[in-house]
């Protein structure tokens, strides 16, 4: 029979523990608003620049120089995995890492062989996480979270686009959590470089007047060369915010959780608790009753 | 009047009708006013000068971006 003390010792802490998720919860379903917040005041400037690019791309005349855009040899790869600095999440990040680590062996397992694969970790659980898994690591991005503005952001996404253009890497891939609501996170794998340009035949038929209209100024080919880059750099930011918002419900999900079997456990300790009590008394007025008629005799 | 809207990744700058907008273009600064024609410029680092409806001037300094201009509906993207 265990001690009543010793239940009574693990009730209690059973329950601060129970404090401490539930207001993590809490902590998390606030920065979770923030987040959605800001997904939400990116996309008008997103929709509006795949507008203007869809507008451009279907003035476009084929010459158009865009150096984002595909090559032939697909050599040499580099893998983005965005994951967060904190832990208890669930399996947030280490879906990221479990998904890179896949990657390395089934899409791009030929570069892999050539040791022409490059990983670049943003998050320290990236970094944990695939080194634990042998995974060389080219670079990390420990203080993103420190200054998540979209300046920042923007440097990074312009540096791996410089190293395109320089032909360091001929594909680029973003591995991340896409938000989808607080309590489901899609894991994505998606193409960064070469760019998607949008398709000719998209768009909205009613402006077709008004897009054969416009003026460019000062030369289509130098509008392209702004969007493009651009509209990269969004795409970027969009699914860093993504990330953010699903750290965010994954951590809120996974409380909540955890404040469950909190609640279970104590249920459970208090029935044995209970038990136990009755036992001692019952084991006491055994006693007593013992005594009374030994004394008797 | 036209409908202006001022939109960077992180929020929305301005959003209503306007009378004329002076922007620092990368060939030059332009000037918009009503029925202009559908127009797609880039923009360069200076001074965004909106003239509201109600006479109100606003600037709003810009480190680039792009603007649309179609149907007296102007819309700037600004980094």
């Amino acid at each position: 029979m265990a001690n009543l003390k010793d239940i009574r010792t693990r009730i209690a802490s059973v329950k601060s523990t129970q404090q401490v998720t539930s207001a993590m919860k809490m902590v998390s379903a606030a920065k979770l608003r923030k987040a959605q917040d800001a997904i939400l005041k990116l996309r008008p400037y997103a929709e509006k620049l795949n507008e203007i690019l869809s507008n451009v791309c279907n003035n476009l005349s084929s010459d158009v120089v865009n150096k984002y855009a595909d090559r032939k040899i697909k050599d040499k790869i580099l893998i983005v995995a965005i994951t967060s600095n904190r832990g208890l999440c669930g399996g947030f990040n280490s879906n990221v890492v479990k998904r890179t680590a896949e990657l390395l062996t089934t899409s791009f397992i030929e570069q892999a062989k050539k040791n022409k694969v490059d990983v670049i970790a943003i998050g320290k659980k990236a970094v944990d996480g695939l080194k634990s898994k042998g995974i060389k690591i080219t670079k990390e991005h420990l203080d993103f979270y420190d200054q998540m503005n979209y300046e920042h952001v923007s440097n990074i996404a312009q540096s791996i686009m410089d190293h395109y253009v320089n032909g360091d890497y001929d594909h680029v891939e973003l591995v991340y959590n896409q938000f989808k609501n607080a309590a489901v996170q899609n894991l994505t794998n998606e193409q960064f470089l070469p760019v998607a340009l949008v398709s000719s035949n998209e768009g909205l038929p009613k402006k077709k007047g008004y897009r054969l209209a416009y003026i460019f100024e000062p030369t289509m080919q130098e509008i392209v060369s702004d969007v493009i880059p651009q509209s990269l750099k969004i795409q970027f930011f969009k699914a860093v915010l993504d990330s953010v918002a699903a750290e965010h419900g994954a951590r809120m999900t996974a409380m909540h959780k955890a404040t469950d079997n909190a609640f279970d456990l104590i249920k459970d300790l208090k029935l044995n608790y209970n038990k136990a009590r009755q036992a001692s008394i019952t084991n006491e007025i055994l006693e007593i009753v013992s005594g009374a008629n030994a004394m008797k005799n | 009047m036209m409908y202006l809207e001022i939109i960077t990744p992180e929020k929305l700058l301005f959003a209503g009708d306007i009378a004329i907008i002076q922007l620092p273009g990368v060939s030059g600064s332009f000037e918009i006013m009503k029925n202009h024609v559908p127009i797609i410029s880039t923009l360069t680092q200076g001074k965004i000068k909106v003239k509201a409806a109600n006479s109100v001037v606003s600037y709003f300094e810009v480190m680039g971006g792009l603007v649309e201009v179609s149907n007296n509906e102007v819309r700037v993207l600004v980094k």
